[in-house]
């Protein structure tokens, strides 16, 4: 749009021309989404099925599935309303779109949203100046049940709970929420005369040593995807906060603590391990289908991932012939365990909407959280089961002795100490942040620059960003 | 004071600009310059020469009054010189009016100029007022930037910023006059001629060097942008123009072959991205394995490495243009007149030499067109590419302008620093138009009697 804007001919052929493509996949994907819901709610429109628009952020056929037959499931549940399910490449072209809907005067009831944008979603406002989203604790205003539908937003377990409470209660109805594991190949360890994965970066070295000293050993020992979540975690595992204000939980972040010392110290771990070989870097930032992909062709022996995937991750190695186990994401063992914090995303409801359909709304939410659903789900992805009633269906069922690799991410969270650092930061324009740590460590690995240096100018850009949001929302 | 100085220099420019031969002259093109001056200025709300400001934002203050005294000088230059020729009535084209009314011209001009406004204008006009703003979608307030959004990507030294440009067009224009006025034949003639190509180079590393050069600045989008960029047109255009040559008039079956030349032109660039990911991919990627499996050696991972990251893109671009350029080199060359290059042959003019002297000066206008429609697309269709390929990988070696404003403007929601990057590039694109127009100028022969 910008490109298009700038004047040339040229310019804006090419760049209405992608946007006119991407246009035209969401519309398909509606038009898909909306013919499957009119096929399963036929018999209920002679009574005029309120729509409940769910935009996500997901196009993978196994969550979009997931999330469909659901919608399927509670518009055959309740004849009064349709929820359609569109689905959008990523988070931020969600909230791009529903930003635009809304001052449409046509929004989303529900939209799927992603932890580092809490505090833009929490700012944004319409073109009136009201905000755009409403407080899911608000809207349910203490009631057990809406549509028959039990409410479970009170039951969301602890660490997501921590991250998302803005001013003492939910603001958004958790859905998504994985933390960082680590995933090893346990016959290369075994082999390697290693019987339980590193819990420690001193550990992770000496497990290396031992694997590429294999007469068969992998290209490389260890990899994750350059992503400035890992950042993240690794500074609350060291108990430093990201942002003042506790971390922005007690009032506004005004001020970012990028290149503090146990952040410098992280990453130059992290370029040593590169430098010595053991950690690999595919090249390219938020490299997840590469990492996963090096793990599970056994050109790593270890990889630390996101514990959204568990399920697959796991499934994958046992079908190329090696056992993984997954455990807690390392940290340094030369400074006190703080806590790991979480990653995700969660249901955000529409302001204006009328009684009726913020009611379906709500209904749908609690109902696509309720212990089966939430189950289910964690089964099929990896993402911890959200309520505490789903995490204990799931013992019931004995699904984590099944598969004790699900255990992992929630009994890393709940290890977790209470401290704002172990919380997770809520910070203005953290998405541009996000990117600037994740440009500096890719500096870092590429062109060997000094860590300090290199971080005290990506604090200096950082900030910048946090200035630039603060005096546009604060 | 940056005030003053504007109006004089805006005044000077406007004089120079539209002509100082007679008083009124004199007098109209003053008023022409500190009018325009007055116009930027004013829509700026001369926020560049308050007591806040920065230096580089004075100097660009100043800069955007002479700039738009010069656009209303010669502007008006130009306007009055047509409307004199039409008044002369020259013969060849003469005015006539509407049967139907003055307005009938205006009402079938319609659709395009609506078409025009709504999709050109305004949207243009829209980047121009938000590249002064700090603003973000659904953020309710908007912050005042000024020129601020610009002088951040300029080295922090306003004595640079005007010195360096200013000089390396001095030399330029320097070299050129020397080449000029030396006697033909002599030295200094030949070798101010061998230099004076260079001279744009010369200019380039002057732009390098008032581009803010710390982490994250854009020295390295500018160097990128350049070097990936004038890699494309160099190699599409070379390759395509000796495969045509290669190829023309010999070929069995020529029909089929350009044919499929020029499927790759019909591949978006995204897709020419993933098609070189999947090759080039050093994990996977199909060369990887066959270097891997048949020769034992392991392929170099382009994504960790600048100069192959940058290599496989412009490979990548290359690939999608080369059909394009051979298939207007090869329709270039038929129009070549077959007599003509006879005759050169018997005259004693070797291979080279027939191509050099006659068939060359005969594709000017093709080559001419293929340079500005490649260069379009290596600043602005390459984006996809890149996103496929790279993602701008390794740190930012890859991520050029084009790269650079989406993800600034669309990726990170900064919609005022995106606006004011695409704005640096349209200024690109502009001046760069304009030189190879002037370059062009007189050279090209289009054939017309």
């Amino acid at each position: 749009m910008l490109a298009a804007a700038c004047g040339s001919d040229d310019s804006g052929s090419s760049s209405e021309t992608t946007a006119a493509a991407s246009e035209t996949t969401a519309a398909a994907s509606e038009t898909t989404a909306a013919s499957d819901d009119s096929a399963a709610s036929d018999d209920s429109a002679a009574t005029e099925a309120i729509d409940i628009q769910m935009w996500i952020a997901f196009s993978d056929d196994a969550r979009l599935n997931f999330t469909k037959d659901r919608a399927a499931e509670f518009n055959a549940k309740q004849p009064g309303y349709n929820v359609v399910v569109t689905s959008f490449d990523s988070y931020n072209t969600v909230f791009e779109q529903a930003q635009l809907a809304i001052d449409d005067g046509n929004p989303p009831e529900i939209i799927h949203f992603f932890e580092a944008a809490t505090q833009e979603a929490l700012d944004a406002t319409d073109s009136n100046g009201d905000p755009i989203f409403k407080s899911v604790t608000e809207a349910v205003a203490g009631r057990t049940e809406i549509l028959g539908e039990p409410v479970v937003l009170d039951d969301v377990v602890s660490a997501a709970t921590k991250y998302y409470t803005i001013d003492g209660s939910l603001y958004s109805m958790p859905w998504n929420t994985s933390s960082t594991v680590m995933f090893s190949n346990m016959d290369i360890l075994n082999a390697a005369g290693i019987t339980e994965p590193p819990t420690t970066w001193q550990g992770i070295e000496e497990a290396c040593a031992a694997i590429l000293a294999l007469a068969d050993a992998p290209d490389n020992c260890i990899t994750w995807p350059n992503h400035g979540w890992w950042f993240e975690q690794a500074m609350g595992q060291a108990g430093q906060d990201l942002a003042n204000n506790d971390n922005g939980r007690s009032g506004r972040a005004t001020e970012v603590f990028l290149n503090s010392e146990p952040a410098i110290e992280y990453i130059q771990w992290w370029s040593d391990l590169e430098d010595s070989g053991d950690y690999v870097y595919t090249g390219t930032q938020r490299d997840w289908a590469g990492t996963a992909a090096a793990f599970s062709a056994q050109n790593v022996a270890m990889l630390m991932y996101s514990s959204s995937d568990v399920t697959i991750i796991t499934e994958d190695g046992a079908a190329n012939g090696f056992e993984v186990k997954t455990s807690y994401m390392p940290y340094d063992g030369d400074r006190p365990y703080v806590g790991n914090l979480i990653g995700g995303a969660t249901l955000w409801m529409a302001n204006g909407l009328t009684p009726e359909e913020e009611d379906g709304a709500l209904a749908f939410m609690n109902f696509f959280s309720n212990p089966d659903n939430a189950a289910l789900w964690h089964q099929v992805t990896g993402y911890i089961p959200i309520t505490n009633a789903a995490t204990d269906l799931l013992e019931v069922e004995g699904w984590f002795e099944e598969s004790p690799n699900s255990a992992v991410a929630s009994a890393q969270l709940n290890d977790a100490a209470d401290t704002p650092a172990s919380t997770g930061a809520l910070l203005g324009n953290f998405v541009a942040i996000r990117d600037v740590v994740t440009i500096a460590i890719e500096d870092i690995l590429v062109n060997n620059v000094d860590v300090k240096t290199r971080m005290d100018s990506a604090q200096a850009e950082a900030q910048q960003q946090l200035d630039d949001y603060n005096e546009l929302y604060g | 004071m940056g005030i003053i100085s504007s109006f004089l220099l805006a005044a000077a420019i406007g004089v120079l600009s539209f002509g100082y031969r007679t008083k009124r002259e004199v007098a109209l093109g003053l008023a022409l310059g500190i009018l325009g001056a007055s116009v930027i200025l004013a829509a700026l709300d001369f926020c560049t020469f308050a007591s806040d400001a920065e230096s580089t934002e004075g100097v660009m203050g100043v800069g955007l009054a002479g700039a738009f005294a010069w656009m209303f000088g010669s502007g008006t230059k130009a306007i009055l010189r047509k409307q004199e020729a039409a008044g002369l009535g020259s013969g060849e084209i003469r005015t006539g009016t509407f049967r139907l009314g003055w307005y009938w011209p205006w009402l079938l001009l319609l659709p395009t100029l609506v078409i025009l406004v709504f999709f050109l204008y305004l949207p243009a006009y829209r980047t121009f007022t938000l590249s002064t703003k700090l603003t973000r979608l659904g953020a309710p307030r908007v912050g005042e930037r000024c020129l601020s959004n610009f002088s951040e990507l300029l080295v922090p030294s306003p004595a640079v910023v005007v010195a360096l440009p200013l000089a390396s067009i001095g030399l330029m224009w320097g070299i050129g006059l020397w080449h000029n006025r030396a006697e033909p034949g002599s030295f200094a003639h030949g070798f101010s001629g061998a230099i004076r190509p260079f001279g744009i180079v010369i200019f380039l590393f002057a732009i390098y060097y008032i581009f803010e050069d710390v982490d994250g600045g854009y020295r390295q989008i500018y160097f990128n942008t350049v070097i990936v960029s004038s890699a494309i047109v160099v190699v599409s255009m070379v390759a395509g123009l000796g495969l045509a040559y290669l190829t023309y008039g010999y070929v069995r079956g020529i029909m089929v072959y350009r044919t499929l030349l020029i499927w790759p032109y019909a591949i978006s660039p995204p897709v020419a991205g993933i098609l070189f990911f999947m090759m080039f991919n050093a994990t996977g990627g199909i060369f990887a394995a066959v270097a891997d499996n048949w020769f034992g050696f392991d392929f170099p991972d382009y994504a960790r490495n600048a100069t192959l990251a940058r290599i496989t893109i412009v490979l990548a671009s290359v690939w999608k243009l080369l059909g394009y350029n051979l298939l207007f080199f090869l329709a270039g060359l038929q129009t070549v007149p077959r007599e003509q290059i006879d005759a050169a042959a018997i005259d004693g003019a070797n291979s080279f030499q027939r191509f050099r002297k006659v068939i060359m000066p005969a594709l000017g206008p093709i080559a001419f067109f293929l340079l500005i429609t490649n260069l379009t697309y290596s600043f602005f269709d390459i984006y996809g590419t890149i996103d496929f390929l790279t993602k701008g990988a390794p740190a930012g070696a890859t991520s050029v302008a084009i790269y650079e404003i989406i993800r600034v403007g669309v990726d990170n929601g900064d919609l005022g620093r995106g606006a004011a990057q695409s704005v640096v590039l349209f200024l690109a694109v502009i001046a760069l138009t304009a030189w190879q127009f002037k370059q062009s100028e007189g050279r090209i022969s289009y054939g017309s009697a």
